[in-house]
């Protein structure tokens, strides 16, 4: 009798149930991810809630959240609008469709990466700095928390953008370009939590 | 009469190889995707730290043979990096991981009948998150070490002078996502790699425990995470939330840890406590009792473990409410625990119990838990956590759960399955005397210690009044007694590996599926899905001389269950 040579051994029945445990292990991820900013938000609310008595949270100075912002979260909104469209046209086999699509999110993740740049330049120009209260820290960190999120995002973003212009996914087989979406709708989801906490502590 | 029970035919058919000769070579190794692999490499790792940290542990004790120094050198300074690297060590390096990612690696995915975890690429991933976690902690000692306790509590730990604490901060960062990942793994194979007949409640127990602890990890270590991650930022930068200078709040760390830390204790607890049932069914050879109410009080843990944080932080001013609230909560963790060992007892009630190695560690357990949880009462009791906390009441409560009960399962797990990983047989006689030795060297390590609590001796001090030296002399001896255990276990399981008896597939007589495969599994685990029936149903399982291990019973099996029996006929 042979000896098989095999090592790699595939633990799943067929490719219906790998990609059934390929959406479940993503939806843990999500979770695990969420709770990572939950936490964060939390902490950001307990400092806010319970600021200094001798020091105002929010420095002389600070007029407000960078207007900019606003024109982001747009981007990154309308780039999980392209990537879902990207999802379904990948569904349907239309392959320049779904190419055209994922460029298009590729280009507003990019928008949204510059105007988060722009948001902090604003900021640091104002004499807001990361050292110097709080509500200058909490704000650099927890963006810049989401900003290392999405720029990780790229990874996944620029292999479904290329796979879809070598039509290398199936309708029946759309595995990848699903679990970036996953990724991509949670980070936001998680922006629009993020901006939403931080527009509430500017509110005095 | 020896024999027993069972439900299940044994694939005792021998093939060629199995998954230790399969191949071959360090880079076969090294890149393995196999989980039997991956759990053998994390266990050997896993046993390296819990050496490194026995080693601190003996250390810290030696000093504290005497009011101030005892050992040549070892200052006050010193003798703080000791039981702060014991600690990092023994929570992060040696008990989480060493259950679910060591043996849970090498068994679940076989208990279950699967041929792997669900992603093994992922799980390799886990395990060189694990290495370079390890690696960064060590790193750290080379920056000048750290001295903040296991904890890491600010203010002190984002002021200390010691160098190593941004290295020793991001090695936890890094072991943390190794455990995120080990759970998220555990998690969809427990969900989606179930083999058809192998309902929820026909999981063996170990593997409840094992599900529930891995929605514990990947639940909260992720505010692990996001705690550290905030601390490292803060140290780097001299500001940050947990400085009170700026209207930051360091109580807000000890939430965070705990929130994290409370949850991981069942970490800890949970999957020995699977392990337990499986011990005290299979050596007692009788039906587990209660075997809903044990599955379903992990999952009560496991959602209870999530509110309790604040039970660590009576004195810590937080308001009499919320106090009032952990309190009760706390308490209630007693009734899943309870329940647990209550069927414990029952399972061994009447049972055909074989005082062998494994069943001495979960008789072991059952004692030390029980004492471990019994006196979680007087910690979680507000007025009486006011004059234990701090006190050496709690480093004693703490070990009989972390060490006592997670720690001994583990071990007893390790002998139960050694002749399934290893294909050898260890030496009986002496696995019977370790296991005693380190019950008696842990009882008079820690149980001395309730007498120094009591009596007011605050926890991580370096130097005491002469009233309690002789309370420390003798805990001091307690550890040399179970050192020298843990070295005898260490002795004949390394000697089995060269002289040990050729174990059989089923050596206890154990119904559940990593007995159906042969010792060591082949490294596809099943050459053809295998049945799934009762686990715990020792009916048709009978002592063969011929084979020196358990069979199943044509016989036996066809008075039992005819049905199954014409099925395996064919």
């Amino acid at each position: 009798m042979a000896i098989k040579t095999q090592t790699v051994v595939d633990p799943f029945a067929g490719a219906p149930q790998r990609f059934a445990a390929g959406v479940l292990g993503m939806w843990v991820f999500l979770i695990v991810i969420a709770m990572l900013f939950l936490g964060a938000i939390m902490g950001y609310l307990v400092v806010r809630l319970h600021p200094d008595p001798a020091e105002p949270f929010i420095p002389k100075g600070a007029t407000g959240l960078p207007g900019v912002l606003v024109f982001s979260t747009i981007a990154l909104m309308a780039s999980s609008y392209f990537m879902r469209l990207a999802t379904q046209k990948v569904r349907l086999a239309q392959w320049q469709h779904a190419h055209a699509a994922m460029s298009a999110t590729l280009v507003l993740a990019m928008v949204f990466l510059a105007l988060q740049i722009i948001a902090w330049v604003t900021l640091w120009r104002n004499n807001i700095h990361f050292g110097d209260s709080l509500y200058a820290w909490t704000f650099y960190v927890l963006t810049g928390l989401h900003a290392l999120h999405v720029l990780a995002g790229f990874i996944p973003l620029i292999r479904a953008w290329s796979k879809t212009a070598r039509r290398a996914y199936s309708p029946e087989h759309p595995e990848g370009i699903v679990y970036c979406e996953m990724y991509w709708h949670l980070l936001g989801a998680i922006w629009l939590m993020l901006y939403f906490t931080l527009w509430l502590g500017m509110r005095t | 009469m020896t024999t027993i029970n069972l439900s299940q035919p044994l694939d005792t058919t021998v093939r060629p190889d199995n998954y230790l000769t399969h191949t071959s070579g360090f880079m076969s190794w090294a890149f393995t995707l196999d989980h039997k692999r991956i759990g053998v490499m994390y266990m050997v790792s896993v046993l390296l730290s819990f050496f490194v940290g026995g080693v601190f542990a003996l250390l810290v004790r030696t000093e504290l043979l005497t009011p101030g120094q005892t050992i040549p050198g070892v200052t006050a300074d010193v003798y703080n990096h000791f039981f702060t690297l014991h600690g990092a060590i023994m929570v992060f390096l040696v008990i989480i991981p060493s259950i679910p990612a060591a043996l849970g690696n090498f068994i679940m995915p076989i208990m279950l009948g699967a041929k792997d975890v669900a992603f093994p690429r992922l799980n390799l991933f886990s395990y060189y998150l694990w290495v370079f976690g390890a690696l960064f902690t060590v790193c750290s000692l080379l920056l000048g070490g750290f001295d903040t306790g296991w904890t890491f509590y600010t203010p002190y730990s984002t002021t200390t002078p010691a160098g190593g604490v941004i290295a020793a901060l991001t090695g936890v960062f890094i072991l943390g996502f190794s455990s995120i990942f080990t759970g998220l793994n555990f998690v969809v194979t427990v969900h989606k790699l179930r083999p058809p007949g192998m309902t929820w409640f026909r999981m063996p127990l170990f593997l409840w425990a094992i599900y529930a602890t891995a929605i514990i990890q990947v639940l909260a270590t992720p505010v692990l995470g996001i705690t550290l991650l905030l601390l490292i930022v803060e140290r780097a930068f001299n500001i940050g939330i947990f400085d009170p200078s700026m209207g930051g709040d360091p109580v807000l760390f000890q939430h965070f840890f705990w929130f994290y830390s409370h949850p991981a204790v069942y970490i800890m607890i949970l999957p020995a406590m699977g392990i337990i049932s499986e011990l005290i069914s299979v050596h007692a050879h009788r039906h587990i009792f209660g075997y809903k109410f044990i599955a379903l009080s992990s999952i009560a843990i496991a959602i209870f473990s999530f509110l309790v944080w604040g039970h660590h932080m009576f004195i810590s001013g937080q308001s009499p409410l919320l106090n009032t609230l952990f309190s009760l909560i706390s308490f209630s963790v007693a009734i899943p625990s309870a329940v647990k060992v209550f069927n414990w007892m029952s399972t061994l009630y009447k049972g055909n119990i074989v005082l062998n190695t494994p069943m001495l560690y979960a008789l072991s357990f059952l004692v030390l838990f029980t004492i471990g949880g019994l006196t979680g009462i007087h910690l979680a009791t507000l007025n009486t956590d006011v004059h234990l906390h701090d006190t050496y009441f709690v480093v004693e409560h703490f070990h009989y759960v972390m060490m006592g009960s997670a720690l001994i399962g583990m071990i007893g797990g390790l002998h139960h399955w050694w002749p399934k990983m290893t294909g050898r047989m260890y030496n009986e006689t002496l696995g019977r005397v370790a296991c005693v030795i380190v019950f008696i060297g842990f009882n008079v390590t820690f149980f001395t210690q309730f007498f120094l609590g009591s009596q007011g001796m605050p926890r991580r001090y370096y130097d005491y009044l002469p009233e309690y030296q002789i309370y420390h002399v003798i805990s001091t001896i307690g550890s040399y007694i179970m050192a020298l255990g843990f070295l005898l276990t260490a002795y004949y399981l390394m000697a089995s590996l060269f002289g040990g008896r050729r174990a059989p597939a089923n050596p206890w007589g154990g119904g559940s599926l990593e007995w159906q495969c042969s010792s060591p599994p082949p490294f596809d685990n099943f050459a053809k899905q295998p049945r799934v029936g009762d686990c715990y149903n020792f009916s048709a399982i009978r002592w063969d001389e011929k084979e020196q291990g358990y069979v199943v019973d044509p016989a036996l099996q066809a008075s039992v269950n005819p049905n199954l029996a014409a099925k395996n006929s064919h």
